[in-house]
């Protein structure tokens, strides 16, 4: 699945989805796919999404992770419907949504600041879909119940608004979106607003809560941890188009530019040349795993987890070596991270465990060292100037 | 000395109480005083300007024009059916001017409240332009448009609309129209300032969540611009019950409201106490409106509703 | 001291503190009058030519009435030395002790009307209640009596009458009734007020200022009115299509009094007797409608003859009108205008 795909219905994503514990709710029998196509939006003369075409599996996890202004949010609102697109299409199974008004998507929403009413206590917020779809009063107080276990607020229905906290809010707002039973939920960065141990907490709660109930879920976020640990797939937005869309190991492994492997993760960059199916740093030769690209100037992504330090006497055949000297060595409990300098004064991080054995030969800073990368962790990536 | 010796001291010398409990309690004490020192203006302001003159007037209303103690003040209310009848017509009036504040500022206000910053910024110059007129040219102007042969009635004989002049001046219609222009930036600002404090992510959750544009407006814009509304009522219709200009000038008479009965109760009776006892009953049922308005509202917040 | 006024006193009294009266010279005194065109033509008239003639300074305020010099009074902080009020203020002001009493050894009191002339106050100018009607509505037919302004029938049209100058309105009732002009007074009050409910049904407005006369006959917001001759006059004037004689006009005084604890008693005394004198008296007609209160001011020569005719109290004019009679109102008046505002408020 690329951008700039074709139109034609997709396959369904290699990976499985886990079988759902438990149908809490009686959850959209068929969770149904998204399919956006040549979306366009300018504001003014500012062009925010350029011919943008995502297609979002049914029941999947996708987030769409960037920095800000790179139109993620903006997607979102077209996609819920509160701003309208200059062109495109969207489809949420075979029907076209892309000028239905937003209160006829049936689309869950939650909301960066959650959006609670506050003239409403929490029974009244989650039942408001139920009372806009007519539902009868005893189904309707059955279902928040219901809704209210899900999200764990059982006994808050009577509690006003701004007697929660932030967390509470939050799970109301959640329970909110998904209690009318929408086919698609879209969140816009939920828990931006919680402090980072129940952020933490919630991303677990969420992802749980997405297996659970299987919906159709467009995350938002700019928080690549978050990205990475929820999602079932990452669509890496820049300057209002997608970088890449993959699941969050390839995007981690195989990040296509340098821009998502900047974003993704932490990064060493060093600059190389090919020529003749070769790779080169300075006069070195580099061994890849992988063939070697077209003839140019490339940058090389080197993750620092994946250098390491050798001794002296280790062969070095078949893997890269760079002599280098430790500028700095900072210990961070569970691992440390080390900053050193190569011969020819260019900065590399490297991060390991503190495992005993890596411990026990510890450089200090100022002491000469050799590092080891593995030719199969070696990423080529186009120069971008 | 250290401060922390200072402390350790402190305890060593046998206090009893726990480490600097005394010393904390009094630091908080000073703080209060200090905020009070803070207030003292305006508590000395409310104090001269509202709570003196107000307890002047009570007393006033007590005497007779012989300075003798008596309720006869009070008693001419109930003696003279015109009283009851300007009162009547006071209430009815302040209604009326309320009740047309809101049908054109409530509009007026939500439509501010949409319009993009700067727009909204020059239309509410001209809701705020009036302001800078004085009551007594507004209200002639009034009577130029709406007089016999004021604008209104010339235009509308000569489109052939009507043959004979509508009465528009000089009675209760002219009073409401005179006295609702005045009052109505009195509504309009409070109430576009509220709506201007409601969260859209609260609109557009509404309509994500199956409400139209109609259900949004009525289950969440509406509930949520109450306050605003209600403290824009309140103001509009208290200002109401005090006008003295307006339905003087535009009422030709036969409109005639507390504050004209006041002015002239106080030049016919020589005392000001016969005034200041329809100051007192203006004020008494006001605040027990204004009371009950309040137990409405705040039944309604413990109940479904809350406000914010 | 009453109990009432104590209290005025005592609030008063901090007024006073703040504005702390300057020690004013022997030769300067204050004079009150109600401010506008007519203090104005008053200033040439009388205020002027006086301080010129006595070699003192008049220094002038406005005031609002009655209420203005009983404060001043019961407060002990007099302001004015000499202050005009309404004749029927001047009777019940006289009735609570406010004023002092006149010197008319200095002041002399020949050719003013005795009903003006009393212990503590002296006429110094007359205002005349007038019918006018507009002659774009009724030609030169239009209503002449107040028993044609009454006549709905045959005088059809808007109308207006005074409701804050009750006394003025129940005299001009009592005329509508069909009473002689020498037969109003004593005002039979229940009368004239059955005389007033019979018109009320049609009254368009009830006037309270003389500003708002004017302008509603202006408008043509009504057809006929009463309303003061000074406010009649201008119309005239200024051009409107309005006619008004004095036949069955309402005469009524505005008197001035030295108030009680006057700072310069015997300078007010001496430029009092200057104002009500035939020579300055004649020149207030130069200047204003109001006529003079003292009738030897048409025998000045001052004033020329074709402007007589208009003037509402000259010998000619003072026939066909009724004089207010300002002691009937100080016994009456409240009761009277209670009354009066019950019906009309109705």
């Amino acid at each position: 699945m690329r951008q700039g795909g074709t139109g034609v219905a997709l396959p369904p994503p290699s990976y499985v989805l886990p079988a759902r514990e438990k149908v809490i709710l009686s959850i959209a029998p068929s969770a149904l796919p998204i399919g956006m196509r040549a979306i366009e939006k300018r504001f003014g003369s500012v062009s925010v999404l350029r011919d943008l075409n995502l297609d979002v599996a049914a029941g999947e996890f996708l987030t769409l992770l960037g920095p800000s202004g790179s139109g993620k949010t903006t997607l979102l609102m077209i996609l819920a419907g509160f701003i309208r697109a200059n062109a495109g299409s969207i489809k949420v199974g075979d029907d076209e949504i892309i000028t239905t008004p937003p209160h006829k998507r049936n689309i869950g929403m939650v909301f960066q600041n959650y959006a609670l009413f506050p003239h409403m206590n929490v029974f009244h917020n989650i039942a408001f879909p139920l009372k806009q779809r007519g539902v009868a009063t005893a189904e309707t107080a059955q279902r928040v119940e219901k809704a209210l276990e899900l999200v764990k607020l059982q006994g808050l229905g009577e509690r006003r608004v701004d007697q929660l906290s932030g967390g509470q809010r939050q799970r109301v707002a959640l329970a909110r979106a998904i209690v009318f039973e929408p086919r698609i939920v879209l969140m816009d960065e939920p828990l931006s607003a919680l402090d980072k141990g129940l952020r933490e907490h919630m991303q677990i709660e969420l992802r749980a809560l997405h297996r659970r109930l299987g919906m159709t879920t467009v995350y938002v976020t700019h928080d690549q941890r978050e990205a990475i640990t929820m999602s079932d797939r990452i669509a890496v937005m820049n300057a209002g188009r997608i970088e890449q869309l993959d699941k969050p190991e390839t995007l981690y492994a195989a990040p296509k530019t340098q821009f998502v492997a900047g974003f993704i993760g932490e990064s060493n960059f060093m600059p190389v040349e090919c020529h003749d199916g070769t790779v080169w740093y300075e006069d070195r030769r580099i061994h890849t795993a992988t063939p070697a690209p077209a003839a140019g100037r490339h940058l090389m992504v080197v993750r620092p987890e994946k250098l390491r330090l050798v001794t002296p006497t280790e062969p070095s055949n078949g893997i890269n070596v760079f002599d280098a000297t430790v500028a700095d060595i900072i210990y961070q409990g569970d691992s440390f991270v080390c900053y050193v300098s190569l011969r020819d004064g260019r900065q590399l991080t490297l991060r390991d465990y503190c495992r005993g054995d890596v411990l026990a030969r510890l450089p200090a800073p100022g002491q000469p060292i050799r590092l080891g990368l593995e030719a199969q962790d070696t990423i080529l990536v186009a120069s971008e100037g | 000395m250290s401060a922390q010796s200072a402390l350790l001291e402190e305890t060593a010398g046998g206090v009893g109480e726990h480490l600097n409990a005394q010393a904390l309690r009094a630091d908080a004490r000073r703080e209060s005083l200090r905020l009070l020192a803070l207030l003292s203006p305006s508590l000395f302001l409310v104090c001269a300007i509202i709570i003196v003159p107000i307890g002047w007037l009570f007393w006033l209303s007590l005497f007779d024009e012989t300075g003798a103690l008596s309720a006869s003040n009070y008693a001419r209310f109930f003696e003279q059916a015109s009283y009851i009848k300007t009162f009547v017509t006071t209430f009815k009036v302040a209604f009326i001017v309320t009740g047309a504040c809101v049908l054109l500022g409530y509009p007026l206000a939500y439509m501010l409240s949409q319009l993009p910053r700067r727009a909204a910024s020059i239309c509410l110059i001209f809701v705020i332009l009036p302001f800078w007129t004085s009551v007594l040219v507004r209200t002639y102007a009034w009577l130029v448009i709406l007089q016999r042969k004021g604008l209104i009635n010339s235009w509308l004989i000569d489109l052939g609309v009507i043959s004979q002049p509508l009465s528009l001046a000089n009675n209760l219609s002219g009073v409401v129209v005179g006295m609702t222009h005045i009052l109505l930036p009195f509504l309009v600002l409070p109430l576009y300032a509220s709506m201007k404090t409601i969260d859209t992510d609260c609109l557009r959750a509404g309509m994500n969540l199956g409400a139209g544009p109609v259900a949004t407006f009525r289950q969440i814009f509406f509930p949520l611009s109450l306050p605003g509304l209600a403290s824009g009522v309140v103001i509009v219709f208290v200002l109401c019950l005090g006008f003295f200009v307006t339905p003087a000038l535009m009422g030709g008479g036969k409109v005639v409201m507390w504050a004209m009965r006041m002015e002239q109760t106080t030049s016919l009776y020589s005392n000001w106490g016969a005034g200041a006892a329809l100051g007192v009953v203006l004020l008494v049922v006001t605040l027990a409106l204004l009371g009950l308005f309040r137990w409405l509202l705040g039944a309604r917040a413990t109940g479904v509703w809350s406000s914010r | 001291m009453n109990r009432t006024s104590s209290f005025k006193a005592f609030a008063i009294a901090g007024l006073a503190a703040s504005v702390a009266v300057p020690a004013v010279a022997a030769d300067t005194i204050t004079v009150a009058s109600w401010g506008g065109t007519y203090q104005e033509a008053q200033t040439k008239a009388f205020f002027k030519p006086t301080a010129d003639a006595l070699g003192i300074t008049i220094k002038e305020d406005t005031t609002n009435g009655l209420d203005d010099v009983r404060l001043q009074v019961t407060g002990n902080a007099v302001k004015w030395d000499i202050t005009e009020l309404g004749a029927d203020e001047c009777a019940r002001g006289s009735k609570e002790g406010l004023f002092e009493k006149l010197d008319y050894g200095i002041i002399d009191k020949s050719g003013i009307n005795p009903k003006l002339v009393h212990d503590d106050w002296v006429g110094i100018s007359y205002t005349s209640v007038v019918l006018i009607y507009r002659t774009d509505v009724f030609g030169d037919k239009g209503p002449k009596t107040w028993a044609d302004f009454w006549n709905v029938e045959k005088f059809p049209g808007r109308r207006a009458l005074s409701s804050s100058q009750s006394t003025e309105t129940l005299s001009v009732a009592a005329l509508a009734s069909g009473l002689p002009i020498d037969k109003v007074y004593p005002v039979d009050i229940d009368g004239a007020l059955k005389s007033v409910d019979k018109i009320r049904g049609h009254i368009d407005a009830w006037w309270t200022s003389g500003a708002q006369a004017m302008q509603l006959v202006k408008d043509g917001e009504v057809d006929m009115a009463s309303i003061w001759n000074g406010r009649a006059g201008t119309l005239k004037k200024e051009g409107a299509p309005v006619s008004f004689s004095f036949d069955q006009g309402v005469l009524t005084a505005d008197c001035m009094v030295i108030p009680k604890g006057a700072k310069n008693k015997e300078a007010a005394m001496k430029a009092l007797a200057m104002f009500v004198s035939p020579q300055l008296q004649a020149n207030l007609p130069l200047y204003v409608d109001n006529g003079p209160v003292n009738e030897k001011a048409f025998e000045t020569g001052k004033i020329p003859q074709e402007r007589i005719k208009d003037i509402n109290s000259s010998p000619e004019n003072v026939k066909k009108q009724v004089l207010q009679d300002a002691g009937f109102w100080r016994d009456n008046l409240v009761e009277a205008t209670e009354k009066f505002n019950n019906l009309i408020q109705q």
